[in-house]
């Protein structure tokens, strides 16, 4: 089973942001893999223990985005393809997804990861795009994925996964979803192995290939801008209710309900 | 747990990727390539080195205020001005002196404040591009990973065992559960920094302990950007005076960088009376008095962070050399503590490190007899030279700071002789005085614009650590906790910790130990400033800790 | 300005963020004089389509479909995609659902579109429209414009309007069958049985209202208090990381930089100081209540409204208040 996960790097969580226009400096901060796409990183290899097969892992960014690439090649997986785009933060969700969706394209693809969604953009597109691009079946926010080997008449019918979906409240629902597909992967889902030092060591020797976007045959359009980011401002004044209990209490309830709205 | 762990073999393995660690793998790697061009035999390899760091990113845990003397990279990386990241050279060294309103600049500043020729830099910064040059030269750099034991063999060392992954807070294992490596090595290199874990190991068990015992302090720092104009680039101030008592040994510091950014701090020897004296409140202090606040004004925190430096010198310096081991960098006592100056000090350190195991590789010998080449190098090296002329610089405060300038002002005349040579030195935990029943000082909260409680300074300095491991901070017996230290020194862990990690919570009757773990910064105070020594810090989970990008 | 409303539904039961959506493209018309339309899709859904059609909207479009009794986003695509194409709209909005973000980024592409997901809000400045959204998991929020000619695409988050500002009408706006041509060979994913879990992960980025306890609350056994309290409100019950550290409970329900990132209509913090670990967590909340004996707790820095009390006090005084209310 050959198995296409779209990494993310993104600034590090802890990182301090200084904001510069509709985007961040970049210096002195730290870059990490997308925490979501660790999952859909650690689903692949756990697809590939169990069913065989290849997992290439594909980033799109700067230079710097070949060491998220090489974390998960340490973590067992076999490729990497790192499309060179500095600009790719002004990037839209469409644009950036044509962009993967070209690179993908040129492989022999049965299942297409991806996280649920950035922790810096944090559009959450990124999975459905390729899907509608590559004009493949998908389904998002995936808990489980049962891959169904061959079928019950013995011919060779293309394979069939059965997929535990997350609802809202509480809800799941089971999806039949034939391959190839794109998936989108649920943050949790499973528990992230550490890379070993073998592993490490091995990353070195695995292949990076590097392709740029103009090399794709992509043109840069974009369908939507990111004018500024701010820090939102605090415009609120905190309301002290005073008194004994019952009666704070009736008036915070009253507040909630008829001021605030919330209950 | 008995186990079987996973067996590698390095020719070298050097723990902790910091000046010295860096140093040696990237000085090794150049003289083995030097070797294979030239055709001598055996072909060495530099892939055969391994480095472990315990940072998520090379750098990571990197603080220092810092000034470096660029002696040591210069001879490293040759043409180092135009490629190392080096923020500005000083241009300004003043030496001031602060009463509670009032400061005052040395006319001439004393020659250990003075630091022209030298650059302020981010720490971090240089050892993150001294790990890139490091990992193009071959090297095997593992980060995330760190040295939990050491291996022993005959009279020496033969490697570390790794860090256990994958263990939940009750040391089971968890789904993703790696058992640590077996990594094994023909020279074992402890290059961990301050107060490393598996050097204090080292040195107690096969007592290489020199004729002092270490001595700490402590440093505090933040990173802040300032309005422009306030601070010029270079501007190197070193305080002295208000608000530490005379009977304390410290100061404060601001470094001017490029860009409106600066750095300040205060260190404090860790060697004080008063059981209860919390260093980060006195560093939020200082920074209230009206020199420093001017600088401040209108201005941002960027980053926090904290670390112990081991101030004790050459006469504290272990034993550096054993079968198949060598100790380099703050680890082996490499710091000039008259000139805080210990990033030359530890790279050089590393450089004579790998010289030694060059010839060692050659020879094919890793034993102590081969491998105290190194001491023979330290000993006709710069690190000598300047370490013998301050070797009893520190010890001559044990009895405040007007009897220090005293004895060091001597000791300046007389090639670092002084009045008496050696000078004794007493662990810095033994100098607490009881309490006494005195009733416990209300703790600093801070305006949260100039000042800041540890809480948010702690956020600020990025640390984390995954929740559901061990606890990493070892406390043999926490009955002595919450019963003799309570009434003895009032529990001086919840003053002397710069992350806010040790908490006397009660319940019922009696106080208890609560350990906040994932605030720990890494900077081993509680290691060396706890009254009873019971207080072990080793290594959690790799990766975890703080994030000092740009300090 | 055309606007039309993709609202959500299944089996015959409202997502309640679909009105919310509705208050926004109301407010958006109001601002851009525009006319907003709203499709309902489904099967089955005529009593929900006149629901709709008594809102202050110029129409309602009833899409239905055998195929599209269940959701797949196959078959939403395709019948939207038509329903798009011939009512022209230059707006498309939806609730920012988890249906939503399944098919709507997919609708879009299908017309060579693209959509910007998950706003806060919206200002109209000059006649241009510009789009809220947060970045940096909240740390951020960040301004965005749509580039080209429409359809534009966007969804709102959840709790960005409130459903109870939806204007009715006096009279009824009309309602149209529109019709869709659907293949079953269009729909290549096959929805199965839809299910509850009884041991579900909590997932509090989702709750509506949180109450979330801190150091205050002592002991474990205090926690059910707290619990009571929350099922009086219908909330979720959350802590800051002491309570979890300690095991009192479990991790999942932790917010802060350490845990989860929460934003809720309503965060009720008891017993919590408000150090900035858990701050990072909650502020984007857009009503927080404190409860804290310590009047300098920073927590009262960011609430809404504040009480200056022992939480052990106002808790049941609060849950009792609170039962009152629902009965």
């Amino acid at each position: 089973m050959n198995i296409l996960v779209c990494i993310k790097q993104v600034p590090a969580k802890d990182a301090p942001l200084a904001i510069a226009g509709n985007w961040i400096k970049e210096s002195d901060i730290g870059f990490e893999m997308n925490e979501p796409d660790s999952y859909a990183l650690e689903e692949a290899l756990r697809l590939k223990e169990k069913h065989g097969g290849e997992v290439i892992v594909l980033s799109l960014g700067p230079e710097r985005v070949k060491q998220t690439i090489k974390e998960a090649l340490a973590k067992g997986a076999d490729r990497g393809i790192h499309i060179a785009d500095d600009n790719f933060a002004e990037l839209d969700p469409l644009g950036a997804a044509k962009v993967l969706a070209a690179a993908i394209g040129k492989e022999k693809i049965d299942l297409v990861l991806t996280g649920l969604q950035s922790d810096d953009h944090g559009f959450g597109q990124t999975g459905v795009l390729l899907a509608a691009l590559l004009n493949l079946p998908h389904a998002t926010i995936i808990m489980q994925i049962d891959v169904q080997e061959g079928s019950s008449s013995g011919t060779t019918a293309p394979r069939l996964m059965k997929l535990k979906r997350e609802l809202e409240a509480g809800w799941f629902q089971w999806i039949e979803c034939p391959l190839p597909a794109v998936l989108s992967i649920q943050s949790g889902i499973n528990k992230v192995r550490y890379a070993t030092l073998k592993g490490i060591m091995a990353a070195k020797k695995k292949e990076i290939a590097t392709v740029t976007r103009e090399a794709l045959g992509v043109s840069a359009e974009s369908t939507q801008k990111i004018e500024k980011i701010y820090v939102p401002t605090k415009t609120k004044k905190t309301e002290f209710l005073t008194g004994p209990p019952k009666e704070v209490a009736a008036k915070l309830v009253e507040k909630l309900k008829f001021e605030a709205r919330v209950i | 747990m008995t186990m079987q762990r996973e067996q590698l073999e390095a020719d070298v393995l050097i723990v902790g990727a910091g000046p010295a660690g860096l140093s040696c793998a990237l000085h090794l790697a150049n003289l083995i390539k030097q070797h294979n061009a030239s055709g001598a035999k055996p072909e060495l390899s530099a892939e055969n080195i391994y480095v472990l760091e315990k940072g998520r990113e090379i750098g990571a845990h990197q603080l220092s205020g810092a000034i470096m003397n660029p002696k040591a990279l210069a001879e490293l990386v040759p043409g180092f001005e135009k490629s190392a990241p080096l923020d500005t050279p000083v241009t300004d060294s003043a030496a001031l002196l602060f009463t509670e309103k009032h400061s005052y600049r040395a006319p001439i500043t004393p020659p250990p404040f003075n630091n022209t020729g030298n650059y302020v830099i981010s720490l971090s910064k240089v050892v993150k591009w001294l790990g890139g040059l490091v990992e193009a030269a071959g090297v095997n750099l593992f980060k995330e990973f760190g040295g939990a034991d050491l291996i022993y063999e005959g009279d020496g060392i033969a490697g570390v065992i790794t860090e256990d992954k994958g263990l939940d807070k009750n040391g089971k294992p968890k789904a993703n559960y790696t058992p640590g490596y077996e990594l094994r090595a023909k020279v074992t290199v402890l290059a961990e920094g301050t107060r490393g874990s598996l050097t204090k190991q080292l040195v107690a068990k096969k007592h290489l302990d020199n004729i002092n015992p270490q001595s700490y302090g402590i440093g505090i720092k933040e990173l802040w950007d300032v309005q422009p104009g306030k601070i010029k680039p270079g501007y190197v101030a070193h305080t002295l005076g208000w608000p530490i008592s005379t009977k304390m040994y410290g100061g404060g510091w601001i470094y001017g960088l490029s860009n409106n950014r600066i750095s300040i701090g205060l260190v404090i020897a860790l060697e004080y009376e008063n059981s209860r004296f919390d260093p980060h409140a006195a560093f939020q202090t200082w920074k209230t008095h009206p020199f420093v606040r001017n600088i401040l004004e209108g201005g941002k925190l960027v980053r926090y962070g904290a670390k112990s430096l081991p101030y004790g010198g050459w006469y504290a310096m272990p034993r550096n050399f054993m079968d198949g081991g060598l100790i380099a960098g703050d680890s082996g006592s490499f710091l000039d503590s008259q000139r805080l100056k210990g990033v030359h000090l530890a790279m050089k350190s590393g450089m004579l490190a790998a010289e030694t195991i060059f010839e060692a590789l050659k020879k094919g010998d890793y034993s102590a007899n081969t491998l105290k080449l190194y001491k023979e190098k330290i000993d006709h090296s710069y690190i000598k030279e300047e370490l013998w002329k301050v070797r009893n610089f520190h010890q001559s405060f044990r009895n405040g700071m007007l009897d220090g300038f005293f004895h060091s002002a001597i000791q300046q005349i007389t090639g670092g002789a002084g009045l008496v040579d050696p000078m004794h030195a007493h662990a810095g935990h033994e100098a607490y005085k009881p309490i006494f029943g005195r009733p416990a000082p209300e703790r600093f909260k801070g305006d949260g614009k100039l000042t800041f409680d540890r809480l948010t300074d702690v956020y600020h300095s990025g640390t984390r650590h995954d929740e559901d491991q061990p606890c990493h901070l070892k406390v043999q017996d926490l009955n002595i906790c919450s019963t003799k230290c309570v009434e003895e020194f009032g529990n001086p862990c919840q003053y002397f910790c710069p992350a806010a990690v040790y908490e006397m919570v009660k319940e019922g009757s009696t106080l208890k130990l609560k350990i906040n773990a994932a605030n720990c910064v890494h900077c081993k105070t509680c290691d060396i400033a706890d009254p009873y020594q019971i207080i072990d810090w080793v290594v959690p989970e790799g990766g975890g800790g703080p994030n000092y990008d740009g300090m | 300005m055309k606007i039309l409303v993709i609202t959500e539904q299944r089996q015959g039961k409202w997502n309640n963020t679909s009105f919310e959506t509705l208050v926004a493209a109301q407010q958006i018309a109001a601002a851009a004089s525009g006319t907003v339309s709203t499709v309902v899709i489904g099967k089955g859904v005529a009593a929900l389509a006149d629901e709709v059609a008594s809102k202050n909207v110029a129409d309602v479009s009833i899409v239905e479909h055998d195929l599209l009794d269940s959701y797949t986003p196959d078959g939403y695509c395709t019948a939207l995609k038509q329903v798009v194409e011939s009512a022209k709209p230059d707006l498309v909005l939806f609730p920012h659902t988890y249906q939503v973000r399944d098919f709507a980024p997919k609708l879009a592409a299908s017309l060579g579109k693209g959509m910007i997901g998950d706003c806060v809000g919206f200002r109209n400045e000059g006649g241009k429209l510009v789009f809220v959204r947060q970045m940096f998991q909240g740390k951020t929020a960040a301004d965005v414009t749509f580039l080209g000619a429409g359809p534009w695409f966007a969804s709102f988050q959840s709790g960005a309007f409130r459903a109870d500002q939806l204007a009715a009408h006096s009279s009824k706006a009309p309602v149209n069958a529109v019709a869709v041509t659907l293949d079953a060979a269009d729909i290549r994913t096959k929805p199965l049985e839809v299910f509850k879990e009884a041991k579900s992960a909590v997932d509090l980025t989702q709750a509506p209202l949180i109450v979330s306890i801190g150091r205050g609350i002592k002991a474990p056994e205090n926690i059910a208090q707290a619990e009571a309290l929350a099922k009086a409100m219908g909330a979720e019950i959350a802590a800051s990381r002491p309570i979890c550290d300690e095991g009192w409970l479990p991790m999942e329900r932790q917010i802060g930089s350490s845990g989860q990132t929460v934003a809720p209509k309503l965060y009720l913090a008891l017993g919590i100081s408000g150090a900035i670990q858990h701050v990072v967590g909650m502020k984007g909340a857009r009503t927080i209540v404190a409860v804290n004996k310590d009047q300098n707790a920073p927590i009262f820095e960011i609430a809404d409204y504040g009480i200056v009390a022992d939480i052990f006090e106002v808790m049941p005084a609060l849950t009792e208040e609170l039962q009152k209310a629902k009965g």
